[in-house]
C-alpha cells in the first residue's frame, strides 16, 4: 500500500509511466472480472478501456480509505454495471430469483463430486464447467462471488465494491455458491455415473 | 442466529461458516452439528471444494491484442490530459 501511495504520488505529479505500472498490475484481474459481468469480448475489452481512463481520470479524488485495488475494482463493476442497465437492463432487473438450499438439495451424487481429485476440477474440462456454473447465475450473484471467490476480496469489502450491505452480500455470496455447488455436483455425479455404465 | 432447529437452518449458515463470518458460539453449534450429521457435513464438503475450485479454476489472463489495446488507448487519451 505504501508503494502504491508513492505510485499514485508520482501519477499526481504527471508521471504517467507510473501510471502503467498500475495497469501492468490489475489489468488481467479487471478484465476477467468485466469479462464474467460482461461476456461480450469487444464490449469487455471497452470497458476494461474505460475502467482505467476513468481509474487515471479520479485518481486524484482517491482518499485512500480503501485499497486502491478495492477502489479499482469498484471503478470496474460500475462500469460494467452501467452498461448493462443501458444496453441490458433485464439482466438486472430480475435479481433475487435464485432459489435458498435446503437439506434435500444434497444430492447422492455429491460424493462423487468432492472425491474428485483437484487436477481433475482444474482440467481444461474442469473449468469449462466452473465458467459454465458461474456464467449461469444472475450478474449480481455472479460478480459477488467472482469478487470474493476468485478475487479474494474480504466480504466488507465486496460490500463496498458493489455498494450493497454486508447482510446483501452475505446472501447473494450463499445462493450463487450453492447454486455453483448444485451444477458441479450434477456434473460429476453424472460423469461417474456413465463412467461406470461404460464399463458395465 | 444461534437458534437453528434443523438441517435447513445448518445449510443456511455453511456459507458464512465457510468464511469465518460467525462468532464463537454459533461456529462451535455447526461444528457439533457437522460432526453429528452426514447430510450436511456432505453439503459442506461439497460447498468447500465449490469454492476452492472457483478460486482456482479461473487463471487471470489478457490476450495479448486486448493488452496492447489497453496500452495505446491510455496512451493516447491520457497523456492529452493533466490528472
Amino acid at each position: 500500500m505504501t508503494d502504491e501511495r508513492e505510485t499514485i504520488r508520482r501519477v499526481l505529479d504527471g508521471d504517467y509511466d507510473a501510471f502503467e505500472t498500475f495497469v501492468e498490475k490489475y489489468q488481467a484481474r479487471i478484465y476477467r472480472h468485466i469479462c464474467k459481468m460482461v461476456p461480450d469480448r469487444q464490449q469487455a475489452q471497452d470497458l476494461l478501456q474505460e475502467t482505467f481512463l476513468s481509474a487515471y481520470r479520479g485518481l486524484g479524488g482517491f482518499t485512500g480509505a480503501s485499497s486502491f485495488s478495492t477502489w479499482l475494482f469498484k471503478i470496474a463493476t460500475n462500469t460494467a454495471l452501467m452498461f448493462l442497465r443501458k444496453h441490458q437492463p433485464e439482466c438486472i432487473e430480475y435479481d433475487d430469483h435464485l432459489e435458498n438450499v435446503k437439506k434435500s438439495d444434497v444430492v447422492p451424487s455429491a460424493t462423487a463430486f468432492v472425491s474428485t481429485p483437484l487436477e481433475m476440477l482444474l482440467s481444461v474440462e474442469g473449468r469449462k464447467k466452473i465458467e459454465e456454473a458461474i456464467d449461469s447465475l444472475p450478474v449480481l450473484y455472479r460478480s459477488v462471488l467472482i469478487l470474493r471467490d476468485v478475487e479474494g476480496f474480504s466480504i466488507e469489502e465486496v460490500s463496498q465494491i458493489t455498494e450493497t450491505s454486508v447482510a446483501a452480500v452475505k446472501s447473494r455470496l450463499h445462493r450463487a455458491r450453492h447454486a455453483v455447488r448444485e451444477a458441479l455436483t450434477s456434473y460429476y455425479g453424472e460423469k461417474r455415473f456413465s463412467g461406470n455404465r461404460r464399463v458395465s | 442466529m444461534t437458534q437453528m432447529n434443523g438441517c435447513d437452518d445448518f445449510c443456511g449458515c455453511l456459507s458464512d461458516y465457510l468464511d469465518g463470518e460467525m462468532d464463537e458460539k454459533c461456529r462451535r453449534i455447526i461444528e457439533e452439528h457437522l460432526e453429528s450429521c452426514d447430510t450436511c457435513s456432505t453439503m459442506y464438503e461439497t460447498l468447500k471444494t465449490t469454492v476452492l475450485a472457483c478460486a482456482q479454476g479461473l487463471p487471470a489472463e489478457i490476450p495479448e491484442d486486448v493488452r496492447e489495446g489497453l496500452r495505446t488507448y491510455l496512451r493516447t487519451h491520457c497523456k492529452k490530459e493533466c490528472v
